[in-house]
This record gives structure tokens, sequence and C-alpha cells, in this order.
């Protein structure tokens, strides 16, 4: 049987202040990782965006994986109004330009310091919603209560929730019911059953496959989803094939 | 790439050496939904990826009655005989009652292999004068006990207190469950390089890269220790992190059995 594609819609560069263990923050330091676990390509966003100022992050991540066809560009943005990150439509075509394919947002006080809704992120969740832009949303930041009425008013934005765990069931089962537009990924969608469950009441497509490299290890991702008594297709599927439906559809 | 690379990626178990799985738990959870937690299920997905054995506490002693749950695992390890071995699960606030469930547990049934040990679920610190008799029980018959561990935010059971616990009980074999979790790989070589009678636990839902080369070059393969937290945690996703480490085949032996059978007799 041959090997399942592989594409990781959650990795990173960059140095980070607390790292769990190495010092993995170069574009060389993840392809190694993603080679030890058989990963072909991946979505890459740079810590400085996250941790220190988008603008500036997303400014360093061109050259950070420039080397690397099969390292694609994520950015950090804001909302425009302090003028950081430009007007939705102007960020739009920045985006195309940079063949930018989806956003990441860390709102709240205790990070980017911004409100996710309407009053604040409206036009930028327009524009996104209209050019069908996916939106990662890590879910230790922006948690089920604050998706939910972005799924409800914007059915054509597809969020991606990232970094989605092993307890969430009880909270995605419902948003999967209702809505097409929310899919998890898996850096530590590890609970016992899981793939099997959900592939069994929802389908395939709900899942993405992540690993959060090169702070955590690809490896235990891969084997979840090797081992999983599910149909190749529904593998496939996870492994790559939705998410790259979504990122041919964006900006198209 | 390792020798495992293939039957990892095509998902085919690991069927050549032996795979016991030291930190396991079984049956439902307060705070989530487990697809498949009962006893079959767990030994399902063992078979779908090539563990032999599981230890057990279920998850009822740890977070509600330990003699309900322990009860349960009593039951289950009768039940799944040479699959499944029992651990006796503890708990400070009721130190005659576990002292009592040691003494009943490790009597009734020759499968019983260790003790468990959950400080924060618990509210009641490693440290606790309560939990005297349950380290003198395991200090005389020299068991290995698994506690759950963290870096910080653990008041109960972080990582400096159960260094101070195993200092002071030297014939007890300490599992630190998680390491200390994704923060904590430095402190806990720290611990085991310092502490003879202290092991390393490879359980965790986020995985930092690269740990067990990290462990095995700190401390030695010897002294680290294979577990998944199944069904809290699904099982398969340890076997691809430990296959595709790049360690050697010796060290992937140890770690994933060998080190086991070296300290518990499995009948």
């Amino acid at each position: 049987m041959a090997k399942l594609n592989f594409l990781d819609c959650n990795c990173s560069v960059g140095r980070v202040s607390r790292p769990y263990l190495g010092d993995v923050s170069d574009a060389e330091g993840l392809r190694r990782e993603m080679d030890a676990a058989g990963i072909e390509e991946a979505l890459v966003f740079h810590t400085m965006a996250r941790d220190a100022s988008p603008p500036l992050g997303n400014g360093m991540l061109k050259e950070a994986i420039a080397d690397d066809p099969g390292l694609h560009p994520v950015w950090v943005v804001l909302p425009h109004h302090t003028g950081e990150t430009p007007p939705p439509d102007k960020l739009l075509g920045e985006m195309e330009a940079n063949d930018v394919r989806a956003v990441r947002l860390y709102p709240g006080k205790d990070h980017h310091s911004f409100s996710l809704a309407e009053w604040s992120c409206g036009p930028l969740l327009s524009a996104l919603e209209e050019a069908r832009v996916p939106l990662m949303l890590d879910i230790e930041i922006v948690w089920w209560e604050a998706i939910q009425p972005i799924l409800e008013n914007r059915p054509n934005l597809p969020i991606i929730a990232t970094n989605v765990s092993y307890r969430h069931n009880r909270f995605t089962y419902p948003l999967f019911e209702r809505y097409d537009n929310i899919y998890i990924e898996t850096t530590r969608y590890f609970g016992a059953g899981n793939f099997e469950d959900v592939v069994e009441r929802f389908g395939p497509r709900r899942i993405l496959f992540g690993t959060n490299m090169p702070a955590c290890t690809g490896t235990a991702a891969v084997s979840m989803l090797t081992y999983a008594d599910i149909p190749r297709e529904a593998k496939e599927a996870i492994a790559g094939g939705t998410i790259r439906s979504l990122m041919k559809e964006a900006l198209s | 790439m390792t020798d495992y690379f293939d039957r990892v990626h095509e998902g085919q178990p690991i069927d050549d050496f032996e795979i016991i799985d030291f930190h396991a738990h079984l049956g439902p959870y307060f705070n989530m939904h487990i697809p498949k937690s009962t006893s079959e299920e767990m030994i399902w997905m063992m078979d779908r990826c090539g563990i032999d054995k599981t230890i057990v506490s279920p998850t009822p002693a740890l977070c509600a009655d330990l003699v309900y749950g322990n009860d349960v695992m009593l039951d289950t390890v009768k039940r799944h005989r040479g699959r499944i071995y029992g651990a006796v699960t503890v708990n400070g606030n009721y130190p005659e009652i576990s002292v009592d469930e040691l003494n009943r547990c490790f009597e009734a049934d020759r499968d019983v292999v260790l003790v468990k040990l959950h400080p924060i679920l618990n509210g009641c610190r490693m440290d606790d004068k309560r939990m005297k008799g349950v380290y003198e029980f395991a200090s005389e018959r020299k068991l290995f006990i698994l506690v759950h561990t963290w870096l910080d935010q653990d008041a109960y059971g972080n990582q400096d207190l159960f260094a101070s616990v195993a200092k002071d009980y030297p014939d007890i074999n300490w599992l630190m469950g998680h390491s200390g979790g994704p923060f904590g790989s430095h402190r806990a070589v720290e611990i085991a390089q310092e502490l003879p009678n202290v092991f390393l636990d490879l359980t965790m839902s986020l995985v930092p890269a690269r740990q067990i080369e990290f462990f095995i070059g700190e401390v030695g393969a010897e002294r680290v220790i294979f577990g998944t937290d199944n069904p809290f945690i699904d099982p398969r996703p340890q076997i691809g992190r430990l296959c595709l480490a790049d360690i050697t085949q010796e060290e992937r032996a140890l770690i994933m059995g060998g080190n086991a059978r070296r300290y518990i007799e499995f009948g």
C-alpha cells in the first residue's frame, strides 16, 4: 500500500522563549523532524509573529522557509484598526502575492489584545470568508463558545481549531452536527478511538493532520492515523486531502 | 529513518519484541468522552499496534472511589489473564483504606504488580504524613509506585515533591508519571541522575520532540519505561513515537518491555 501523503497544518519556525525541550528553530530543523516522522509538507507560521509582533514575524517567514518548497506560509494577522495589519482588501492582496492561503488570530487580553467580536474583527472575517481563506484559532486561546458564533454567522469561512485536546469531544460533536465549516487539528487529538468514532459519525473531512512540530514530535500523530481502523480514503483525507482542497479553494 | 518506518506507515503491529504498557487506566472519566474505554476495547487497540501487556488503574479509582476502582481492576485482571495486569490505586485522604486495599489486592491476585498514586486528583500532597503507611508497605515489598507528576502548577505532586519523597524511600521504585509534563524533561533527568530508584515515564499528549533521545542520553534506556495512558489517551501514538525515535533496537526493546520484565514477574 502506498504511503500516505501528509500535509501538516500546524507547524512553525522561530525560537521561543520557553521551549519544551530542544532548540529547533529553523526550517532545516523542522524538515529533519518532518523526515523522521515521514511528513512531506507543512503549513508554517513564524513564532515571532505569535510571540513578538505579527508584522515582524510575517516578514521573517518568507526568507525563513524559502529554501524548502514543501513548507507553505501562514500569516498571523490582526484587525486593521491600528494600522499594524493592512485593511482587509489590501491584506488579501499581499497574501496572494506571497502565496499565503491561511491565517491565524490570537485574540484576548493575554495574547494580541484585541476582540474577536464583530465590532473589531467583522471586516477581517468578512474578507476571509469571501475569499474562503481558512482561519486557524488555537483552542487554548479561543474557547469553543467564542468560535460558535463565527461558525453560525459565517458559514463559508473555514475555521481550523488547532491544539484540540483529546478531552474535547463533548464540544466538537455538537459543532460537527450543526456546522460544515469547523475543522480540528490533530496535535493533541489522541482520545482513545477518536478517529474511528468521528469518521463513523461525521466522515473524515473534519479532521486535519497536524503535529505542532518542531516543539512536538510528528511521530505520534502519524501513528495515531496509520494504525486507525478507518478506510484508506478516510486516512488520505485526514493526512492531507482535505487541507489541500481548502488551500486550493482559498483566494481562488 | 528507522527500520520501523515502513511498518508504522503501513499500520502493521510491532511483533518482534515484547511491548508492555506500564501506565494505563480503564473505564470512563468525568471530564471527557472516551469512544473506546472498556477492557475489550483497550485490548483491541493494543492488538492494532502490537502491545502485549498492560497495567491498569481504573479511572473511577483515581477520581472517585478507590475501593470500587480496585474491585474493577481485580475483576479485569481475572478476565484478561496474561494481557491485563493490575495497579492498586491509593489515596492519602483515606490512609487506612489505602493500606487495606494494598493488602487486599496484592493478596487477591498475583497479577497485581504495582501501586498507583495521583496526588493532584486526590488533593493530597505526596509528602502528607497520611501517606506513610502506603510508602512503608511499598518499601517492604520493593514495589513500583507510579505517581502523576508535573513540573509546576501542581501543589500536590510536582517534581520537587516527588524527588523529596523518592529520596526518603529508596527501597521503592518510583515511576515519574508523565516525567513532569511537556516542560518537565530537564528536571526529570536531574532527579533521575540523583536518585537511582527513579524511572522516567513517557506518557503524554503534548509530546516534546526528541524527548526519548534526550532521556536516553542523560540517564540511559534502562531508566525509561513505556506507557500510554490507554484509554485516557489512545495507545497508538506512542508506537510511532518509540518506533520512529532515533535510538538503537536494544534501547527500544528495553524501554518498551525489557525494563518492565527486569522488575516485575508477569505471570
